[in-house]
């Protein structure tokens, strides 16, 4: 038989990586929603000549238009510019550094060098002169932080060996950006789902003026940029509908008819058709349709024309557009931008806001109900990529208009630089020979590029500072709800944590503050998209999931050319005319758009037909279309047909019952189908899915607890928290790393009891604790309340040996005064110390390998100006031991030595007080280190390496633990490798009964339980003792990083009391509520010692006479002999009444404080 | 004459030469102080220190 544990396969990967594929190709599939979203930047589709999201973006922007008021008709010369292009070239060193022979720069070379991994990001602007000929200059934007393994990385398409060729993990994913050396990921965030009109009742829309009433039907609507714009359409208690929007930041309201009717050319009674459909009788409806218009006929606007005049003279400040535009092209320009942005055409915008406007009504009529911002189904996500876009374009634009104020800033401060019909201007004419025209251009030309050079330009930066604090500053908001909490550090603590930082998926940093918790509640319509057991408890719970591993963010465009065709033959109606609907017909939407009505009953054939036809691939519907079907309800939600094509979608795979393959479903749709998990649920004529495994709901990290099925489930969840803080295998690049603090198990082991998606995901690659022998014995005492002992031989043989790596950079840069040479050196003067050379180098360097205690010199230099040596000084309370000394060039490579790394090994074997825990979510702290001669030993002489206390188990209830130590026993004396996945097991087939089997096999106890005698003793244990084999974690809390004793120390300068803080070596405070605890336990006279004399304490003199703690003063020494000093009161004029009083020291403080407001204190002494 | 000046004014002390490895190619370079961290061979800009050669002696507890 094989191994089952694929050994000598794995050893062959990693000795000799493929160059054609990865070992573990599902590893690349976990990121890609980060990895795709960046590649759209500059790809977007599949199709090569494809337009990025940039380019769309620079489109979007358009021109820009400035006149500079010199000449007859008012406005004067006009100039246009606009971003013709924008290109990003992959990362590469300065072009002044010819020494280098590989020009390119990699992502190692970035994290050993603790730089940005980034790329030049250069622009060409057009710009032309009152529409003459256009000029082009290319213009540098700075260096634009650029994703590892993205379409702009060097790492792009190399496989495991090239991947390790150049100092990378060989299943390295990317999906990641390297700011200053740290890699940092844009976190993905939940948004309303785009495209999709939401029915909300809030009671905050009734703030927004009076009338309004808390219904309101929003639409998120995306450009092809990806950058969305909220439209929100309101219902006035009179029966009105306002459409509201936000422009920069400023919040706008329109009546809607209004928008209806600049939109198209219309009459009221298209509108009045279009808003009734055929339901005349609805007298509901016909009411306020009819109030509608009847109200909008005040402002007295008649046609499309007047209605854009109107609206263009109202926005024309407001939206910022060129001065020659005409009112009516400014109104155009309005509804381009604001209203509906998804839609280019007016129509479709028009049946849209009328299929709002009719939700809406439906909404506060009762007929529909409101729809759930919390729910899956109305969500989508925010790709990091399509953020990264969003922030760039802003950017871009940005710039643009700040040439604009720059241009002004000129013609008002100096407009004469400005005048085109100066002599030079002629001058150019006739040298040149050129036409005026053109002239006038070149004139211009300067002036133009001059602008450009004013204009600060470094868009790059601006992205870097984004990475790096994760803040967002943006002038529009970027229709999101937050400005911080963007970015997070990807930690290679351990993979499990690594590889969750991908999959997190965060509601909002909004919903954190709100006091209800219906945000946080688990949906069911999250079912397969987020992962129910993988949050965090605390805080964060609910808000930040986990996608399930199965579950994909759909990012290509997809091609949806051919649906209206399609949707015609299956009988949809085309959008032309109105009254031809009935009252029962529902609308069909592909991506907000209003393709047609038919009957619910067709609309639900045509949804049936095109699942068919897209999950055979017939018609080419594409495979990732979803078909929201929403039925007619009483009161449900509001019924229609709703394709959504677009990218941002969580989707994931289920069975298609009626052939057998695969059909990727959506959170909108897959509310509205029959899916069953288990075989035994699937019901004949009613489900048409079926979940190809019931661990497709669970994350990547929750399918790796073993036997998750067995344990109650919040062990489950704490066990996805733990997983995530194990000392583990954080890389198998740990050399080429530069991580702050790194936490290595040395002795990692592959689990013997492990679910199949193990081997899947290649975690064997980075093992994250260890196979030990677990005895569930009150053995000791020192097993109580989760406390664990552990077998001394075990740790001695290297169980859990674990070491943290920290890293202290030296860079000299930070002395440097700029514009001043470098002065600072590393290195040794002469006349040094024999014992810092002990440590230290000739080039002020630690030897490799040197042990540092604290207080022991880490690295020397010299500084010129006073010609000394000075020497930088370990501080760390632990031994270190110098692992690597990396010394940093500088980009060109021109520069002397500035910048050092040095990397400190530091030694972290097991004690006591060092946190285990199994998968299990039953964590312990290690209590003793029992010698292996006094532990209790079964009949074949094998100890335990752990004994825990029986009593976690009762309250707890996690039985999969019991079942690990089972199938981990079996396995480990067959050699085979268990299959943990849960759901595997059913009454009739039990795990007990399976492993118990595999048990008995091998000659041991059925239950897993053994006869066992006290290694004290030597008697036999009264009862058989539960022991087998589990894989156990050691976290990353460790006593050593958290102790705090003290007995003397540090005290404050003021107050004289401890410090506090634990680097400080300062004190636990002993508070109100210890004081407290001491009071009712009758110990009042350890207040005395714990507040008095251990804290401040402290003798002063203090007068009887006037009782005060202030004016006695030394007075002069007598006489020189003696070395009494005389204290006398400086009130009382004498030293009768002084007398010397044991005072907390801050009380002396408070007199002084009192007495600065003058406010004096009389002490009253008695003996 | 190196010891002789030991301690008196500004003490001149001869180039001291150091052994690094290249993180690109892993060649070894020598680079005397104030010198570019940059490897002859590749041009690269990253260096490690060398091992000591010194006895590296813990006590064994």
């Amino acid at each position: 038989m094989p191994s089952t544990f694929r050994t000598l396969e794995r050893e062959e990967a990693f000795r000799n990586p493929s160059d054609k594929k990865f070992g573990t190709p599902a590893l690349q599939e976990v990121v890609k929603p980060h990895l795709e979203s960046f590649d759209s930047l500059t790809k977007y589709g599949s199709d090569d000549a494809a337009p990025g999201l940039i380019d769309l973006a620079i489109k979007d922007i358009g021109h820009k238009t400035v006149f500079d008021g010199v000449g007859e008709d008012g406005l004067g010369n006009k100039i246009t510019y606009w971003i013709e292009n924008v290109t990003i070239s992959k990362p590469a060193v300065a072009a002044r550094n010819t020494t280098s022979l590989n020009q390119k720069i990699y992502p190692s070379e970035c994290r050993e060098r603790l730089i940005t991994y980034r790329g030049k990001l250069q622009a060409s602007i057009n710009w032309r002169v009152n529409d003459g000929p256009i000029q082009t200059e290319s213009k540098e934007m700075g260096y634009l932080p650029l994703m590892v393994k993205s379409n702009k990385c060097h790492l792009h398409g190399l496989y495991s060996k090239g991947l390790v060729q150049h100092h990378e993990e060989s299943e390295e994913m990317g999906g990641y950006f390297i700011v200053n050396g740290i890699e940092k990921i844009i976190r993905l965030l939940i948004v309303p789902r785009r495209n999709h009109v939401v029915a909300i009742i809030r009671n905050s829309f009734t703030n927004r003026g009076p009338t309004y009433s808390q219904y309101g039907c929003a639409i998120r609507c995306t450009r092809p940029d990806q950058t969305s714009m909220t439209n929100t359409v309101h219902y006035l208690t009179d029966g009105n509908a306002m459409i509201r929007f936000a422009w920069r930041k400023q919040e706008y309201m329109i009546p809607a008819i209004m928008i209806l009717k600049a939109l198209v050319d219309t009459s009221d009674k298209e509108i009045f058709d279009a808003l009734c459909q055929g339901d005349v009788k609805n007298t509901f409806l016909t009411d306020r349709v009819e109030l509608l218009l009847r109200s909008f006929k005040v402002y007295n606007l008649y046609t499309r024309e007047s209605c854009l005049r109107y609206l263009g003279d109202k926005f024309r400040v407001v939206m910022d557009v060129a001065e020659d535009l005409t009112d009516v092209e400014v109104g155009e320009e309005l509804l381009r931008r604001a209203v509906l942005v998804h839609l280019k055409n007016g129509r479709d915008k028009f049946n849209l806001l009328v299929f709002m406007i009719r939700k809406l009504y439906s909404l506060v009529s009762g007929e529909c109900c409101e729809d759930n911002p919390d729910s899956p189904q109305h969500q989508e996500v925010l790709l990091g990529g399509h953020l990264y876009g969003m922030i760039l374009k802003e950017k871009l634009f940005d710039w643009l208009t700040s040439l604009k104020q720059q241009i002004r800033t000129d013609l008002r401060l100096n407009s004469s630089r400005v005048d085109f019909m100066n002599s030079k201007l002629v001058l150019v004419c006739i040298r040149r020979d050129v036409n005026y025209v053109f002239a006038k251009a070149l004139c211009i030309d300067k002036y133009f590029t001059g602008v450009m050079t004013k204009a600060p330009s470094d868009i790059g930066s601006k992205l870097s500072y984004f990475l790096a604090t994760g803040n967002l500053v943006s002038n529009t908001g970027l229709d999101l709800q937050q400005a911080t909490g963007y970015t997070i550090v990807a930690e290679k603590l351990n993979f499990y944590r690594y590889i969750s930082h991908f999959r997190c998926i965060h509601r909002g940093a909004f919903f954190a503050e709100l006091k209800t918790t219906t945000v946080r509640k688990l949906l069911p319509e999250a079912w397969g998209f987020l992962c129910p057991v993988h949050t965090p408890d605390g805080s964060p719970c609910g808000l930040l999931n986990h996608l399930a591993h199965k579950c994909k963010v759909i990012n290509e465009p997809l091609d949806i050319s051919m649906m209206p065709r399609l949707l015609a033959s299956l009988g949809v109606s085309q959008t032309v005319l109105h009254t031809i609907n009935r009252p029962d017909y529902v609308c069909v939407q592909l991506d907000g758009k209003i393709v047609g009505w038919c009957s619910a009953k067709a609309a639900l054939k045509v949804a049936q037909s095109l699942r068919f036809w897209k999950v055979t691939g017939q018609h080419n519907v594409p495979a990732d279309l979803e078909i929201g079907y929403v039925p007619t309800s009483h009161g449900g939600q509001y019924p229609g047909l709703y394709l959504f094509s677009t990218p941002a979608r969580m989707m994931r795979p289920v069975k298609y019952l009626a052939n057998g393959k695969t059909d990727m479903i959506g959170s909108f749709e897959q509310v509205y189908m029959d899916i069953a998990c288990m075989d035994d649920e699937v019901i004949p004529g009613v489900s048409t899915h079926q979940e190809f495994t019931p661990t497709n709901i669970l994350s990547v990290i929750a399918n790796m607890t073993p036997f998750s099925d067995f344990n109650q489930s919040p062990r489950n969840m704490y066990q996805c928290q733990m997983g995530k803080q194990t000392m583990g295998t954080p890389s198998t690049a740990l050399n080429h790393r530069t991580d702050n603090k790194m936490y290595r198990l040395q002795s990692g082991q592959t689990p013997v009891v492990r679910p199949d998606i193990h081997n899947h995901y290649g975690f064997d690659g980075f093992p994250n604790g260890t196979n030990a022998i677990v005895a569930v014995i009150s053995y000791t005492g020192y097993d109580m309340e989760d406390a664990m002992i552990l077998n001394k031989s075990v740790h001695e043989r290297g169980f859990g040996y674990g070491t943290v790596y920290k890293a202290e950079i030296i860079d000299l840069n930070e002395l440097k005064v700029t514009g001043e040479p470098v002065m600072h050196h590393f290195g040794l003067a002469g006349g040094i110390d024999k014992k810092v050379r002990e440590k230290l180098d000739e080039d002020g360097l630690p030897f490799i390998g040197v042990q540092l205690k604290a207080g022991d010199p880490l690295c020397a230099y010299v500084d010129e100006t006073t010609g000394r040596t000075i020497i930088k000084k370990y501080k760390g309370p632990e031994d270190g031991l110098v692992d690597e000394v990396r010394l940093i060039g500088d980009d060109s490579g021109s520069s002397e030595l500035q910048k050092v790394h040095i990397k400190l090994r530091i030694t972290r074997s097991p004690i006591i007080g060092d946190k285990f825990s199994s998968r299990h979510g039953q964590k312990g702290v290690c209590s003793q280190k029992w010698p292996a001669v006094d532990m209790p030993f079964t009949e074949s002489g094998m100890q335990p390496d752990i004994i825990i206390n029986p009593h976690a188990f009762p309250s707890r209830m996690t039985i999969g633990m019991f079942v690990e130590s089972l199938a981990g026993k079996s396995g480990a004396l067959h050699g085979i490798a268990q299959d943990s996945t849960p759901f595997k097991f059913n009454e009739q087939h039990t795990a007990a009964d399976h492993f118990g089997k595999q048990l008995l096999a091998a000659g041991y106890n059925y239950h897993g339980n053994e006869a066992m005698y006290s290694g004290i003793t030597g008697e036999e244990l009264k009862m058989d003792i539960y022991i087998g084999v589990v894989y156990y974690q050691r976290l990353r809390h460790m006593v050593s990083d958290k102790y705090q004793v003290r007995t003397t120390g540090p005290v404050h300068n003021l107050t004289m009391q401890p410090v506090k803080g634990r680097k400080r070596a300062g004190g636990i405070r002993f508070g109100e509520m210890e004081r407290d605890s001491l009071l009712a336990h009758g110990v009042s006279f350890l207040l005395q010692d714990r507040l008095m004399n251990c804290s401040d304490y402290s003798q002063a003199h203090v007068c009887r006479l006037c009782g005060s703690l202030v004016s006695p003063i030394s007075t002069k020494v007598a006489s020189s002999l003696s070395s009494r000093r005389n204290v006398e009161c400086r009130v009382c004029n004498t030293s009768k009444g002084i007398d010397v009083v044991a005072i907390p020291y801050v009380f002396r403080y408070l007199t002084t404080e009192l007495m600065s407001m003058g406010i004096k204190l009389t002490l009253g002494v008695k003996p | 004459m190196n010891a002789g000046a030991y301690g008196a004014g500004q003490p001149r002390q001869p180039v001291q030469t150091m052994a690094y490895i290249c993180a690109d190619c892993g060649n070894e370079n020598t680079i005397k102080p104030r010198e570019p961290i940059r490897c002859q061979d590749c041009g690269h800009r990253i260096m490690y220190k060398k091992r000591t050669k010194r006895m590296v002696q813990f006590e064994a507890r």
